[in-house]
């Protein structure tokens, strides 16, 4: 499942433009890569100062949006305008960028019209550098050399404790564990992610707790760690997330190790959930959550609609699912069989492969529904030929399978063991009991929560509400004022 | 060699010795001694220190802790199975590199899944089987194990009986027979639910006793509701649902006034 379940935090809606400071988006496509690092490096440092951690996440988002066009020369010579040349960070990254020679730097970088110059010495910029040469490293494939930049990173983030570099720190684990995925060595990592996860829960970083547990959950969900992985989420501290994408990810491991642990209805609930939070561009995180939920509908004995099949770009990637939803809404053991041989590659590399194995259970469940709605009665013989039921002693599995079914509360019915058939029960009148009064309910709870999660959800940008209302503010208080100068001249004037 | 080795060697070749001739007793004192010689070993699990003779600490330590698991099997301590086996996973899971697998490995990994079944430990048992590997599916002693809790889960009990003459290790046996009362208690719930009424020879076969004698005691101990006439067993029903004649006025109120509450935020 690798990368599909890599969704960028770049692809949060576009800043108000309310926040244009030094603006780079004004920049013309003319200016250099370089040119624009240095925007981007004076918006971080804006925000160093200002201790606006919104600046930095902006800084980020821009990079990413660089991420295609960087070269190695620009990143070099980056590093030699932010970084002080005398530093530690910048002998140990410059060493790891490529050198590329012939083409000299951009000669309009000394032409431009705003000439930017930084601050040395801010960490926020150091960690920018850090993170820079680590995308770029990567994006080139150099898994080495990403690495050890990484691990220098992370020990010279252990030192620092600013919230303004939090963002940047977040970044910066999230590629550390993904250069290790890539090179499949996640194992190692663990410890350190716990002691990061620590400290990040030391200095009340909670960004970075959010990244480093999601982290951590994927490293243990990676080699099939569920145990521990429960263990360590249901302790480690929880509070209202600031990230909708690590929210989200958050809920699809959730999820993930709830229906593995058998507790369904809150696995589906999760998965669902994740799946509508994720961002519309992340398809390969929203098809992965989509083929849990599936599974774990089945699971539930409830049917997928088919317009979850039918969604856009995922329809190819589901297809061995909607074969399976068929099977088991037939209720057909010979169909279900043929379809899990057919995909089991598939199922094996989805790693729901032990899920379908337990989905053999509610195909013999909806079989046997289906019986007991279309017959009044019949034979135990005729119901273990109609399941298909394959066994030496066909008939008494047949019965003992109808007594679970009628004890699990699945069909309604009766079974005459001296005659050897099952007699379904009239069926009642749902809507003289409680059931229709209780799914009301449940529906109306649904509705009312998902409008107030939307109102949550809405961002409103800091500030600029403000002034605005204070000039109504203003021409209220004036209007209050002078009306109650006239009410007090009528009073007088009514005195005498 | 280590002299620290040599002496736990010695020591481990007695309680071999001691096991191979029934001796349980003996077994218990030695393998706690055992137990505390092998905390000396800095190699063991969760120190994994370096040393010259590691590799072959680690191969003591786990052929120690599965002759412990397969003891407390015979001593019939489920306690103890679950402490050792603790024990020994992590030279499962994480000495892969250092020392080569042990061919008991899927046997005893095949048992604990059988113990959780036993302790109805669905959810755990699920979690360990995520962790084993396509192949070890294919081992007779884990697919045993795997057919054995479908068939439990689909209700076919008499294929989870037959499994039971088949064990593919001698240990199996006595999760065995503790399943076999799990199964009874599950057949007479089934019934309960499922019939109006059993012939006392029918309901003898299904819930597998041999005599009407221990039906009877059966009945009378477990479940006393059931009433026993003219060779018939009837099941005292539960009483069916009935429809709902009262209204919940209390819940109706407080769902409606919350509706209302929450209708008012959103206008």
């Amino acid at each position: 499942m690798g990368q599909d379940v890599v969704m960028d935090d770049s692809q949060t809606q576009p800043e108000p433009a309310s926040a244009a400071v030094a603006s780079p988006d004004a920049l013309t496509p003319a200016h250099s890569t370089l040119q624009h690092l240095k925007e981007i490096a004076s918006v971080i440092e804006a925000g160093s100062l200002s201790k606006e951690v919104r600046r930095i996440s902006r800084a980020i988002r821009l990079t990413v949006a660089l991420r295609r066009r960087l070269a190695a020369r620009d990143v070099s010579a980056f590093l030699a305008f932010a970084l002080p040349p005398s530093s530690d960070a910048f002998a140990r990254l410059s060493v790891l960028v490529p050198k590329e020679d012939g083409s000299e730097m951009d000669v309009d970088t000394a032409a431009t019209a705003v000439q930017v110059s930084i601050k040395h010495g801010l960490p926020e910029i150091e960690i920018y550098c850090y993170l820079l040469v680590l995308i770029f490293l990567i994006d080139n494939k150099k898994y080495d050399e990403s690495k050890c930049c990484a691990s220098a990173s992370i020990v010279r983030l252990k030192n620092l404790n600013r919230r303004t570099v939090d963002v940047l720190a977040c970044r910066l684990y999230s590629y550390f564990s993904y250069v290790h995925e890539l090179t499949n060595t996640l194992a190692e990592i663990r410890g350190t992610l716990l002691v990061l996860h620590r400290m990040a829960t030391l200095h009340r970083d909670e960004l970075g707790q959010e990244t480093l547990l999601n982290l951590l959950l994927r490293n243990y969900l990676h080699y099939n760690l569920y145990d521990q992985a429960e263990k360590l989420r249901s302790k480690a501290p929880r509070f209202e997330a600031h990230s909708s994408q690590q929210f989200c990810r958050y809920l699809f491991y959730l999820g993930k190790i709830r229906t593995i642990q058998l507790e369904y209805t809150d696995a589906k609930e999760s998965l669902l959930q994740a799946a509508r939070k994720a961002p519309t561009a992340a398809l390969g995180f929203r098809i992965q959550c989509n083929k849990w939920a599936i599974i774990v509908r089945l699971l539930l004995g409830k049917i997928p609609e088919r317009t979850i099949f039918m969604q856009k770009g995922m329809k190819a990637a589901l297809t061995p699912y909607f074969e399976l939803t068929n099977a088991v809404r037939v209720g057909d053991l010979e169909l279900f069989r043929a379809v899990a041989d057919k995909f089991s590659s598939t199922f094996s590399a989805d790693r729901t492969w032990n899920l379908i194995v337990r989905l053999r259970h509610n195909v013999i469940r909806t079989g046997l529904r289906n019986i007991s709605i279309s017959y009044s009665r019949i034979s135990l013989v005729d119901i273990a030929k109609k399941l298909r039921l394959e066994s030496p002693n066909s008939v008494a599995d047949a019965e003992s399978i109808v007594a679970k079914a009628i004890r699990d509360g699945a069909i309604d019915a009766t079974i005459d063991h001296a005659n050897g058939w099952m007699v379904s029960k009239e069926t009642g009148d749902v809507y003289s009991t409680n059931e229709p009064q209780i799914a009301f309910n449940s529906r109306i709870a649904f509705c009312l929560n998902m409008h107030n999660e939307a109102v949550k959800a809405l961002r409103f940008p800091p500030n600029s509400h403000k002034e605005k209302e204070s000039a109504e503010k203003r021409r209220e208080r004036l209007q209050q004022e002078e009306e109650l100068a006239k009410h007090m001249a009528e009073e007088d004037d009514d005195d005498f | 060699m280590d002299p620290k080795l040599t002496e736990v060697n010695q020591m481990f070749a007695r309680f071999k010795a001691a096991l191979a001739r029934n001796d349980l007793n003996t077994c218990e004192i030695l393998l706690s001694q055992l137990k505390v010689q092998l905390t000396k070993f800095p190699s063991l699990p969760p120190l994994f220190q370096q040393t010259p003779n590691a590799v072959e600490e680690l191969k003591l330590a786990r052929d120690i802790y599965e002759h412990a698991v397969v003891l407390s099997v015979k001593l019939e301590d489920q306690d103890a199975f679950e402490r050792d086996f603790c024990q020994l996973k992590p030279y499962y899971m994480d000495t892969c590199g250092i020392i080569p697998p042990s061919p008991e490995e899927y046997p005893i990994l095949g048992l604990n899944l059988l113990r959780l079944l036993v302790q109805n430990r669905i959810a755990e048992f699920h979690t360990e089987l995520e962790l084993l590997p396509v192949k070890a599916l294919e081992h007779p002693c884990i697919k045993h194990a795997v057919e054995f809790e479908q068939s439990f889960m689909e209700g076919a009990y008499n294929r989870v009986l037959s499994a039971r003459q088949a064990v593919p290790h001698e240990t199996y046996v006595y999760f065995m027979d503790l399943l076999a009362k799990t199964i009874r208690d599950e057949i007479a719930g089934c019934s309960e639910k499922g019939y109006d009424s059993l012939s006392i020879s029918d309901a003898k076969q299904m819930l597998m006793f041999n005599s009407d004698q221990e039906l009877h005691q059966y009945i009378t101990e477990e479940h006393p509701e059931w009433e026993i006439k003219n060779g018939f067993v009837f099941f005292q029903k539960a009483k069916e649902s009935q429809p709902c004649k009262e209204i919940p006025s209390l819940q109706l109120i407080n769902q409606t006034l919350s509706y209302a509450r929450e209708l008012e935020r959103i206008v």
